[in-house]
Protein backbone atom coordinates (compact mmCIF):
# COMPACT_ATOMS: atom_id res chain seq x y z
CA UNK A 1 0.00 0.00 0.00
CA UNK A 2 3.02 2.68 1.34
CA UNK A 3 4.54 1.21 -2.23
CA UNK A 4 1.50 2.45 -3.98
CA UNK A 5 0.91 5.64 -2.52
CA UNK A 6 4.73 6.46 -3.28
CA UNK A 7 3.97 5.37 -6.91
CA UNK A 8 0.94 7.33 -7.41
CA UNK A 9 2.62 10.43 -6.24
CA UNK A 10 5.44 10.44 -7.77
CA UNK A 11 3.47 9.83 -11.25
CA UNK A 12 0.90 13.04 -10.02
CA UNK A 13 4.33 14.88 -10.01
CA UNK A 14 5.72 14.32 -13.01
CA UNK A 15 2.53 14.39 -14.42
CA UNK A 16 1.86 17.97 -13.05
CA UNK A 17 5.40 19.49 -13.23
CA UNK A 18 5.29 18.23 -17.23
CA UNK A 19 4.16 21.79 -18.13
CA UNK A 20 7.14 22.97 -16.28
CA UNK A 21 9.80 21.03 -16.94
CA UNK A 22 8.92 21.58 -20.65
CA UNK A 23 9.07 25.51 -19.90
CA UNK A 24 12.47 25.15 -17.93
CA UNK A 25 13.75 22.36 -21.16
CA UNK A 26 12.58 25.71 -23.20
CA UNK A 27 14.71 28.23 -21.24
CA UNK A 28 17.69 25.98 -21.60
CA UNK A 29 17.35 25.58 -25.70
CA UNK A 30 16.73 29.42 -25.55
CA UNK A 31 20.18 29.85 -23.13
CA UNK A 32 21.68 27.47 -25.63
CA UNK A 33 21.28 29.52 -28.35
CA UNK A 34 21.17 32.87 -27.35
CA UNK A 35 21.66 35.41 -30.55
CA UNK A 36 22.70 38.64 -30.11
CA UNK A 37 19.88 41.07 -29.20
CA UNK A 38 20.66 44.40 -30.48
CA UNK A 39 19.05 47.65 -28.70
CA UNK A 40 16.79 49.06 -31.46
CA UNK A 41 16.44 52.53 -32.32
CA UNK A 42 18.33 54.14 -30.21
CA UNK A 43 17.64 57.38 -31.91
CA UNK A 44 14.76 57.57 -34.16
CA UNK A 45 16.40 59.36 -37.18
CA UNK A 46 19.89 59.58 -38.42
CA UNK A 47 20.22 63.47 -37.27
CA UNK A 48 19.43 64.67 -33.93
CA UNK A 49 18.98 68.43 -35.10
CA UNK A 50 22.86 69.41 -36.11
CA UNK A 51 24.60 65.89 -34.69
CA UNK A 52 24.27 62.51 -37.19
CA UNK A 53 23.41 59.81 -34.71
CA UNK A 54 24.39 55.81 -35.05
CA UNK A 55 21.29 55.21 -36.79
CA UNK A 56 21.40 54.55 -40.67
CA UNK A 57 19.67 54.67 -43.27
CA UNK A 58 17.74 50.36 -43.58
CA UNK A 59 19.24 48.46 -45.98
CA UNK A 60 17.62 48.91 -49.35
CA UNK A 61 15.91 51.48 -48.25
CA UNK A 62 16.21 55.67 -49.80
CA UNK A 63 15.43 58.17 -47.82
CA UNK A 64 14.71 61.82 -49.95
CA UNK A 65 14.60 64.60 -47.33
CA UNK A 66 14.19 68.10 -47.05
CA UNK A 67 15.53 70.31 -44.03
CA UNK A 68 15.14 73.74 -43.59
CA UNK A 69 16.14 76.48 -41.30
CA UNK A 70 14.52 79.90 -41.14
CA UNK A 71 16.02 82.92 -40.42
CA UNK A 72 16.85 84.45 -36.72
CA UNK A 73 13.46 84.99 -34.69
CA UNK A 74 15.27 87.85 -31.98
CA UNK A 75 14.36 91.20 -32.74
CA UNK A 76 18.35 92.15 -32.21
CA UNK A 77 19.41 89.34 -34.55
CA UNK A 78 17.51 90.96 -37.91
CA UNK A 79 14.56 88.70 -36.65
CA UNK A 80 11.33 90.07 -34.81
CA UNK A 81 8.19 91.01 -36.43
CA UNK A 82 9.38 92.62 -39.74
CA UNK A 83 10.51 89.17 -41.15
CA UNK A 84 7.68 87.35 -38.93
CA UNK A 85 10.60 86.43 -36.49
CA UNK A 86 12.26 84.83 -39.57
CA UNK A 87 9.63 83.34 -41.42
CA UNK A 88 10.89 85.43 -44.56
CA UNK A 89 13.81 84.42 -44.38
CA UNK A 90 15.91 80.60 -45.43
CA UNK A 91 19.16 80.59 -43.85
CA UNK A 92 19.76 77.33 -45.40
CA UNK A 93 17.94 74.35 -47.02
CA UNK A 94 18.77 70.86 -47.74
CA UNK A 95 18.40 68.19 -50.48
CA UNK A 96 19.43 64.95 -49.58
CA UNK A 97 19.38 61.02 -50.56
CA UNK A 98 20.42 58.37 -48.54
CA UNK A 99 20.44 54.63 -48.84
CA UNK A 100 21.00 52.09 -46.84
CA UNK A 101 23.91 49.75 -48.26
CA UNK A 102 23.75 46.71 -45.14
CA UNK A 103 21.83 47.82 -41.93
CA UNK A 104 25.26 49.11 -40.97
CA UNK A 105 26.25 51.23 -43.80
CA UNK A 106 24.85 54.31 -45.80
CA UNK A 107 25.62 56.57 -48.19
CA UNK A 108 23.60 59.50 -49.10
CA UNK A 109 24.45 63.12 -51.58
CA UNK A 110 23.16 66.17 -51.04
CA UNK A 111 22.94 70.06 -51.75
CA UNK A 112 22.35 72.60 -49.49
CA UNK A 113 21.56 76.84 -49.89
CA UNK A 114 24.52 78.09 -48.01
CA UNK A 115 27.81 78.21 -50.08
CA UNK A 116 25.95 76.04 -52.59
CA UNK A 117 27.29 73.05 -50.90
CA UNK A 118 27.56 70.07 -52.81
CA UNK A 119 27.97 66.83 -50.18
CA UNK A 120 28.85 63.27 -50.27
CA UNK A 121 29.08 61.08 -47.17
CA UNK A 122 28.96 57.61 -45.73
CA UNK A 123 27.88 56.39 -42.09
CA UNK A 124 29.42 53.07 -41.11
CA UNK A 125 27.89 51.49 -37.28
CA UNK A 126 30.64 49.10 -36.64
CA UNK A 127 29.07 48.60 -33.34
CA UNK A 128 25.80 47.77 -32.05
CA UNK A 129 24.55 48.42 -28.51
CA UNK A 130 23.06 45.03 -27.19
CA UNK A 131 20.36 44.17 -24.24
CA UNK A 132 23.08 42.17 -22.31
CA UNK A 133 25.34 44.84 -22.64
CA UNK A 134 28.30 42.83 -24.26
CA UNK A 135 28.58 45.73 -26.36
CA UNK A 136 27.31 48.67 -24.17
CA UNK A 137 27.14 51.32 -26.57
CA UNK A 138 26.86 51.69 -30.58
CA UNK A 139 30.20 53.29 -31.75
CA UNK A 140 29.47 54.47 -35.91
CA UNK A 141 32.14 56.40 -38.12
CA UNK A 142 30.83 58.90 -40.13
CA UNK A 143 32.79 61.18 -42.44
CA UNK A 144 31.63 63.61 -45.16
CA UNK A 145 33.20 65.53 -48.31
CA UNK A 146 31.50 68.97 -48.88
CA UNK A 147 32.31 70.88 -52.10
CA UNK A 148 31.64 74.43 -52.75
CA UNK A 149 31.10 75.80 -56.21
CA UNK A 150 30.32 78.95 -55.82
CA UNK A 151 31.28 81.86 -58.38
CA UNK A 152 34.86 82.44 -58.12
CA UNK A 153 34.23 85.68 -56.94
CA UNK A 154 32.03 84.91 -54.15
CA UNK A 155 34.27 81.98 -52.87
CA UNK A 156 37.55 84.05 -52.96
CA UNK A 157 35.74 87.39 -51.37
CA UNK A 158 37.80 89.13 -50.07
CA UNK A 159 40.51 87.65 -50.95
CA UNK A 160 43.52 89.29 -54.18
CA UNK A 161 43.37 86.79 -56.34
CA UNK A 162 46.62 88.77 -58.35
CA UNK A 163 48.56 87.63 -55.66
CA UNK A 164 46.78 84.07 -55.14
CA UNK A 165 46.08 81.23 -57.28
CA UNK A 166 42.97 79.72 -57.27
CA UNK A 167 42.82 76.22 -57.28
CA UNK A 168 40.06 73.74 -57.64
CA UNK A 169 41.15 71.55 -54.70
CA UNK A 170 40.34 75.11 -52.25
CA UNK A 171 37.02 74.26 -52.83
CA UNK A 172 37.07 70.52 -51.15
CA UNK A 173 36.25 70.27 -47.44
CA UNK A 174 36.17 67.43 -44.92
CA UNK A 175 34.46 66.38 -41.77
CA UNK A 176 35.31 62.83 -39.96
CA UNK A 177 33.35 62.44 -36.65
CA UNK A 178 32.94 58.87 -34.44
CA UNK A 179 29.29 58.87 -32.80
CA UNK A 180 29.68 57.15 -29.59
CA UNK A 181 25.79 56.21 -28.53
CA UNK A 182 23.88 54.43 -25.38
CA UNK A 183 20.10 53.90 -24.90
CA UNK A 184 19.40 53.35 -21.25
CA UNK A 185 15.83 52.98 -20.85
CA UNK A 186 14.05 56.41 -22.30
CA UNK A 187 17.10 57.90 -22.65
CA UNK A 188 19.46 57.81 -25.55
CA UNK A 189 22.71 59.79 -25.77
CA UNK A 190 26.12 60.24 -27.69
CA UNK A 191 29.24 61.89 -27.92
CA UNK A 192 30.66 62.79 -30.87
CA UNK A 193 34.49 63.77 -31.20
CA UNK A 194 34.82 65.24 -34.33
CA UNK A 195 37.62 66.69 -36.86
CA UNK A 196 37.10 69.30 -39.60
CA UNK A 197 39.41 70.09 -41.99
CA UNK A 198 38.87 72.79 -45.00
CA UNK A 199 41.37 73.33 -47.48
CA UNK A 200 41.02 76.70 -47.79
CA UNK A 201 40.73 79.45 -45.40
CA UNK A 202 40.80 82.93 -45.22
CA UNK A 203 43.17 84.62 -43.15
CA UNK A 204 41.94 87.57 -40.82
CA UNK A 205 43.32 88.04 -37.08
CA UNK A 206 40.58 87.55 -34.61
CA UNK A 207 40.93 90.31 -31.97
CA UNK A 208 42.82 87.84 -29.71
CA UNK A 209 45.55 87.72 -32.40
CA UNK A 210 44.72 84.10 -33.57
CA UNK A 211 44.42 83.42 -37.01
CA UNK A 212 41.99 80.88 -38.37
CA UNK A 213 43.41 77.07 -38.90
CA UNK A 214 42.78 74.34 -41.72
CA UNK A 215 41.47 72.03 -39.24
CA UNK A 216 40.12 71.83 -35.72
CA UNK A 217 38.75 69.78 -33.52
CA UNK A 218 35.16 69.94 -32.11
CA UNK A 219 33.28 67.55 -29.68
CA UNK A 220 29.15 67.74 -29.67
CA UNK A 221 26.69 66.10 -27.50
CA UNK A 222 23.25 65.21 -28.14
CA UNK A 223 20.59 63.46 -26.38
CA UNK A 224 16.80 61.94 -27.00
CA UNK A 225 14.29 61.72 -24.18
CA UNK A 226 11.38 59.87 -24.80
CA UNK A 227 8.12 62.05 -23.46
CA UNK A 228 5.51 59.35 -24.90
CA UNK A 229 6.22 56.44 -27.39
CA UNK A 230 6.02 58.66 -30.48
CA UNK A 231 6.83 61.72 -28.76
CA UNK A 232 10.75 63.09 -27.58
CA UNK A 233 12.46 66.13 -26.86
CA UNK A 234 16.27 66.39 -28.18
CA UNK A 235 19.05 68.36 -27.56
CA UNK A 236 22.66 68.82 -29.09
CA UNK A 237 25.62 71.15 -28.95
CA UNK A 238 29.25 71.13 -29.93
CA UNK A 239 32.11 72.21 -28.25
CA UNK A 240 34.32 73.98 -31.23
CA UNK A 241 37.40 73.58 -30.19
CA UNK A 242 39.11 76.42 -32.59
CA UNK A 243 40.83 79.46 -30.97
CA UNK A 244 40.26 81.91 -33.63
CA UNK A 245 36.48 80.87 -32.93
CA UNK A 246 36.39 81.37 -28.97
CA UNK A 247 36.20 84.36 -27.09
CA UNK A 248 35.56 86.72 -29.27
CA UNK A 249 31.63 87.65 -30.78
CA UNK A 250 32.09 86.39 -33.63
CA UNK A 251 31.14 83.00 -33.25
CA UNK A 252 29.44 80.37 -30.78
CA UNK A 253 28.89 76.94 -30.29
CA UNK A 254 26.00 75.25 -31.90
CA UNK A 255 23.12 74.86 -29.49
CA UNK A 256 20.01 72.81 -30.56
CA UNK A 257 16.88 71.93 -28.98
CA UNK A 258 13.89 69.80 -30.57
CA UNK A 259 10.78 68.13 -30.91
CA UNK A 260 10.62 64.74 -32.54
CA UNK A 261 7.05 63.54 -33.04
CA UNK A 262 6.27 60.42 -35.14
CA UNK A 263 2.80 59.68 -36.77
CA UNK A 264 3.57 56.19 -38.85
CA UNK A 265 5.99 56.64 -41.13
CA UNK A 266 6.97 59.86 -41.11
CA UNK A 267 8.96 61.52 -38.49
CA UNK A 268 8.16 65.23 -38.04
CA UNK A 269 11.00 67.36 -36.06
CA UNK A 270 10.62 70.47 -35.61
CA UNK A 271 13.94 72.61 -33.90
CA UNK A 272 15.16 75.89 -32.71
CA UNK A 273 19.44 76.25 -33.09
CA UNK A 274 21.50 79.40 -33.31
CA UNK A 275 23.46 77.39 -36.59
CA UNK A 276 22.73 78.61 -40.01
CA UNK A 277 24.66 75.99 -41.33
CA UNK A 278 23.01 72.35 -41.42
CA UNK A 279 26.08 70.15 -43.00
CA UNK A 280 28.66 69.85 -40.26
CA UNK A 281 31.28 71.26 -43.10
CA UNK A 282 29.06 74.36 -42.70
CA UNK A 283 27.63 75.15 -39.38
CA UNK A 284 30.79 73.87 -37.12
CA UNK A 285 33.51 76.27 -38.52
CA UNK A 286 29.86 78.89 -39.36
CA UNK A 287 28.07 79.36 -36.52
CA UNK A 288 27.97 82.88 -35.51
CA UNK A 289 24.40 83.87 -34.05
CA UNK A 290 23.97 84.43 -30.61
CA UNK A 291 21.29 82.15 -28.58
CA UNK A 292 20.86 85.30 -25.66
CA UNK A 293 20.39 87.65 -28.62
CA UNK A 294 17.61 85.95 -30.77
CA UNK A 295 19.95 83.94 -32.58
CA UNK A 296 18.08 80.84 -33.19
CA UNK A 297 16.20 80.00 -35.56
CA UNK A 298 13.16 77.59 -36.56
CA UNK A 299 14.19 74.46 -38.19
CA UNK A 300 12.32 71.33 -39.52
CA UNK A 301 13.05 68.63 -41.51
CA UNK A 302 10.59 65.68 -43.92
CA UNK A 303 11.51 62.66 -44.83
CA UNK A 304 9.87 59.96 -47.12
CA UNK A 305 11.38 56.49 -47.28
CA UNK A 306 11.11 54.43 -50.15
CA UNK A 307 11.92 50.82 -49.58
CA UNK A 308 13.20 48.36 -52.16
CA UNK A 309 13.01 45.05 -50.42
CA UNK A 310 9.94 43.56 -51.44
CA UNK A 311 10.75 40.03 -50.85
CA UNK A 312 11.38 38.02 -47.39
CA UNK B 1 17.39 -0.04 0.46
CA UNK B 2 15.48 -1.73 -1.72
CA UNK B 3 12.84 1.04 -1.31
CA UNK B 4 15.24 3.51 -2.53
CA UNK B 5 16.94 1.78 -5.38
CA UNK B 6 13.31 1.30 -6.69
CA UNK B 7 12.89 5.20 -5.95
CA UNK B 8 15.80 6.09 -7.89
CA UNK B 9 14.17 3.78 -10.76
CA UNK B 10 11.16 5.32 -10.65
CA UNK B 11 12.44 8.97 -10.60
CA UNK B 12 14.60 8.26 -13.66
CA UNK B 13 12.13 6.22 -15.29
CA UNK B 14 9.30 9.11 -15.10
CA UNK B 15 11.58 11.97 -16.50
CA UNK B 16 13.39 9.91 -18.96
CA UNK B 17 9.50 9.21 -19.51
CA UNK B 18 9.09 13.45 -20.21
CA UNK B 19 12.38 13.35 -22.61
CA UNK B 20 11.09 10.46 -24.31
CA UNK B 21 7.70 11.61 -25.33
CA UNK B 22 9.02 15.21 -26.20
CA UNK B 23 9.29 16.53 -29.53
CA UNK B 24 11.01 20.01 -30.73
CA UNK B 25 11.09 22.42 -33.30
CA UNK B 26 13.36 25.03 -33.20
CA UNK B 27 13.11 26.66 -36.58
CA UNK B 28 9.18 27.08 -36.07
CA UNK B 29 8.24 29.63 -38.91
CA UNK B 30 5.39 31.91 -37.73
CA UNK B 31 4.15 34.48 -39.88
CA UNK B 32 1.30 37.03 -40.05
CA UNK B 33 -0.53 39.30 -42.12
CA UNK B 34 -2.41 42.46 -41.74
CA UNK B 35 -5.30 43.25 -44.57
CA UNK B 36 -6.33 46.27 -44.92
CA UNK B 37 -7.78 48.03 -48.36
CA UNK B 38 -4.62 50.66 -47.89
CA UNK B 39 -1.88 47.77 -47.22
CA UNK B 40 -1.21 44.66 -46.53
CA UNK B 41 1.89 43.92 -43.56
CA UNK B 42 2.60 41.02 -43.27
CA UNK B 43 6.29 39.71 -41.53
CA UNK B 44 7.83 35.86 -40.76
CA UNK B 45 10.08 34.48 -37.99
CA UNK B 46 11.35 30.94 -38.43
CA UNK B 47 13.38 31.58 -35.06
CA UNK B 48 10.72 29.98 -33.26
CA UNK B 49 10.29 26.84 -30.87
CA UNK B 50 7.76 24.92 -30.26
CA UNK B 51 7.68 22.15 -27.88
CA UNK B 52 4.96 18.68 -28.15
CA UNK B 53 4.62 16.55 -25.46
CA UNK B 54 2.74 13.25 -26.78
CA UNK B 55 2.43 11.71 -23.17
CA UNK B 56 0.63 14.47 -21.86
CA UNK B 57 -0.45 16.55 -25.06
CA UNK B 58 1.08 19.62 -23.51
CA UNK B 59 2.02 22.25 -25.67
CA UNK B 60 4.52 25.48 -25.50
CA UNK B 61 5.22 27.62 -28.48
CA UNK B 62 7.27 30.54 -28.15
CA UNK B 63 8.43 33.23 -30.63
CA UNK B 64 10.77 35.93 -30.15
CA UNK B 65 8.99 39.33 -31.93
CA UNK B 66 12.50 40.85 -32.51
CA UNK B 67 13.19 37.98 -34.93
CA UNK B 68 10.02 38.80 -37.01
CA UNK B 69 11.75 40.59 -40.54
CA UNK B 70 9.67 42.73 -42.55
CA UNK B 71 10.50 43.99 -46.25
CA UNK B 72 10.50 46.84 -45.17
CA UNK B 73 12.84 48.02 -42.05
CA UNK B 74 11.63 51.15 -41.02
CA UNK B 75 8.56 49.22 -40.62
CA UNK B 76 10.17 46.35 -38.50
CA UNK B 77 11.61 49.10 -35.75
CA UNK B 78 7.98 50.50 -35.74
CA UNK B 79 6.41 47.25 -35.40
CA UNK B 80 9.10 46.34 -31.91
CA UNK B 81 9.20 50.10 -31.03
CA UNK B 82 6.09 51.40 -31.10
CA UNK B 83 3.60 48.47 -31.38
CA UNK B 84 4.64 45.64 -29.52
CA UNK B 85 7.33 47.01 -27.26
CA UNK B 86 9.71 44.54 -27.83
CA UNK B 87 12.40 45.64 -25.18
CA UNK B 88 9.46 45.33 -22.46
CA UNK B 89 7.64 41.91 -23.70
CA UNK B 90 10.33 40.38 -25.86
CA UNK B 91 8.33 37.15 -26.53
CA UNK B 92 5.05 35.80 -27.48
CA UNK B 93 4.07 31.87 -25.86
CA UNK B 94 1.01 29.82 -26.09
CA UNK B 95 1.21 27.23 -23.48
CA UNK B 96 -1.84 25.01 -24.44
CA UNK B 97 -3.36 21.18 -24.34
CA UNK B 98 -4.15 19.23 -27.22
CA UNK B 99 -7.91 18.22 -26.25
CA UNK B 100 -8.21 15.23 -28.85
CA UNK B 101 -6.61 12.03 -28.41
CA UNK B 102 -3.77 11.49 -31.23
CA UNK B 103 -1.51 8.08 -31.66
CA UNK B 104 1.11 9.89 -32.21
CA UNK B 105 3.19 6.19 -33.43
CA UNK B 106 0.68 5.99 -36.32
CA UNK B 107 1.38 7.58 -39.48
CA UNK B 108 -1.84 10.06 -40.17
CA UNK B 109 -3.31 13.40 -40.30
CA UNK B 110 -5.98 14.60 -37.47
CA UNK B 111 -7.54 18.06 -36.90
CA UNK B 112 -7.61 18.78 -32.97
CA UNK B 113 -8.39 21.71 -31.23
CA UNK B 114 -5.56 22.95 -28.24
CA UNK B 115 -6.63 25.01 -25.14
CA UNK B 116 -4.65 26.86 -23.48
CA UNK B 117 -3.25 30.93 -22.65
CA UNK B 118 -1.67 33.12 -25.92
CA UNK B 119 0.66 35.50 -24.49
CA UNK B 120 1.29 38.41 -26.62
CA UNK B 121 2.29 41.99 -25.78
CA UNK B 122 2.44 41.30 -21.91
CA UNK B 123 -1.36 40.07 -21.86
CA UNK B 124 -2.53 36.79 -21.02
CA UNK B 125 -5.75 35.54 -22.90
CA UNK B 126 -7.62 31.96 -22.89
CA UNK B 127 -7.70 30.76 -26.10
CA UNK B 128 -8.82 27.35 -28.08
CA UNK B 129 -6.71 26.85 -31.48
CA UNK B 130 -8.10 24.87 -34.54
CA UNK B 131 -4.75 22.78 -35.51
CA UNK B 132 -3.70 20.18 -38.41
CA UNK B 133 -1.40 17.54 -36.55
CA UNK B 134 0.16 15.24 -39.54
CA UNK B 135 2.10 12.52 -38.62
CA UNK B 136 4.89 10.59 -40.81
CA UNK B 137 7.71 8.46 -39.86
CA UNK B 138 8.13 9.88 -36.54
CA UNK B 139 7.96 13.17 -37.60
CA UNK B 140 5.03 15.51 -36.40
CA UNK B 141 4.18 18.60 -38.25
CA UNK B 142 1.87 20.97 -36.78
CA UNK B 143 0.05 23.65 -38.83
CA UNK B 144 -2.23 26.38 -37.31
CA UNK B 145 -4.11 29.45 -38.38
CA UNK B 146 -5.58 32.10 -36.06
CA UNK B 147 -6.64 35.48 -35.85
CA UNK B 148 -5.04 37.80 -33.17
CA UNK B 149 -7.26 40.93 -31.79
CA UNK B 150 -5.18 44.07 -31.35
CA UNK B 151 -7.49 45.24 -28.66
CA UNK B 152 -7.41 41.66 -26.88
CA UNK B 153 -4.01 42.10 -26.19
CA UNK B 154 -3.56 46.33 -25.58
CA UNK B 155 -1.53 46.71 -28.67
CA UNK B 156 -2.64 50.54 -30.06
CA UNK B 157 -2.59 51.64 -32.95
CA UNK B 158 -2.68 55.46 -33.46
CA UNK B 159 -5.70 56.97 -35.15
CA UNK B 160 -3.64 58.62 -37.83
CA UNK B 161 -2.35 55.03 -39.24
CA UNK B 162 -5.71 52.80 -38.05
CA UNK B 163 -6.60 52.72 -42.08
CA UNK B 164 -3.45 50.33 -42.82
CA UNK B 165 -3.29 48.14 -39.82
CA UNK B 166 -6.19 45.29 -39.25
CA UNK B 167 -7.64 44.46 -36.23
CA UNK B 168 -7.65 41.47 -36.50
CA UNK B 169 -3.92 40.06 -37.30
CA UNK B 170 -3.67 36.54 -39.16
CA UNK B 171 -1.76 34.50 -37.66
CA UNK B 172 0.32 31.50 -39.45
CA UNK B 173 2.35 28.85 -37.36
CA UNK B 174 4.16 26.04 -39.20
CA UNK B 175 6.49 23.42 -37.13
CA UNK B 176 7.71 20.17 -37.91
CA UNK B 177 8.59 18.51 -34.50
CA UNK B 178 11.48 15.88 -33.67
CA UNK B 179 12.52 14.07 -31.02
CA UNK B 180 15.75 15.40 -29.65
CA UNK B 181 18.38 13.18 -30.93
CA UNK B 182 16.89 12.03 -33.83
CA UNK B 183 16.60 12.88 -37.50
Amino acid sequence: MKKFLLFATLLICSAAFAQDDMQAYLDSLEKADAKKDYVLATFKTFKVINAQTTETTKHKTLDFRIIHRFGNMGVSSNGGGHTLWGFDDSRDIRFSFDYGLSEKLSVGIGRSKQFELLDANFKWRFMTQTTNNKQPVSIALYSTVGFIPQRKDQFYAGVDLAEFTAKTSHRFNYVTQLIVARKQGIVSFEVLPTYVHRNFVKGPMNPNGDFDSNGFFACGVAARVKLTKRVSITGDYFYIGSKFRRGTDAFYDPIGIGIEMETGGHIFNINLTNSAGIMENNFLPGTQDNWLKGGYKLGFSISRSFAFNTKH
Amino acid sequence: MKKIIALAVLVIATTGLVQAQMYKDKTCKVSFYSHTALEDISAVDTTGTMLLNTKTNDVIAQVMIKGFIFPNGLMQEHFNENYMESDKYPKSTFKGKINEKVDYTKDGTHNVTITGNLEVHGVTKPRTLPATITIKGGVITVDLKFNIALKDHEIKVPEAVGAKIAENIEVTVHTVMVQPGKK
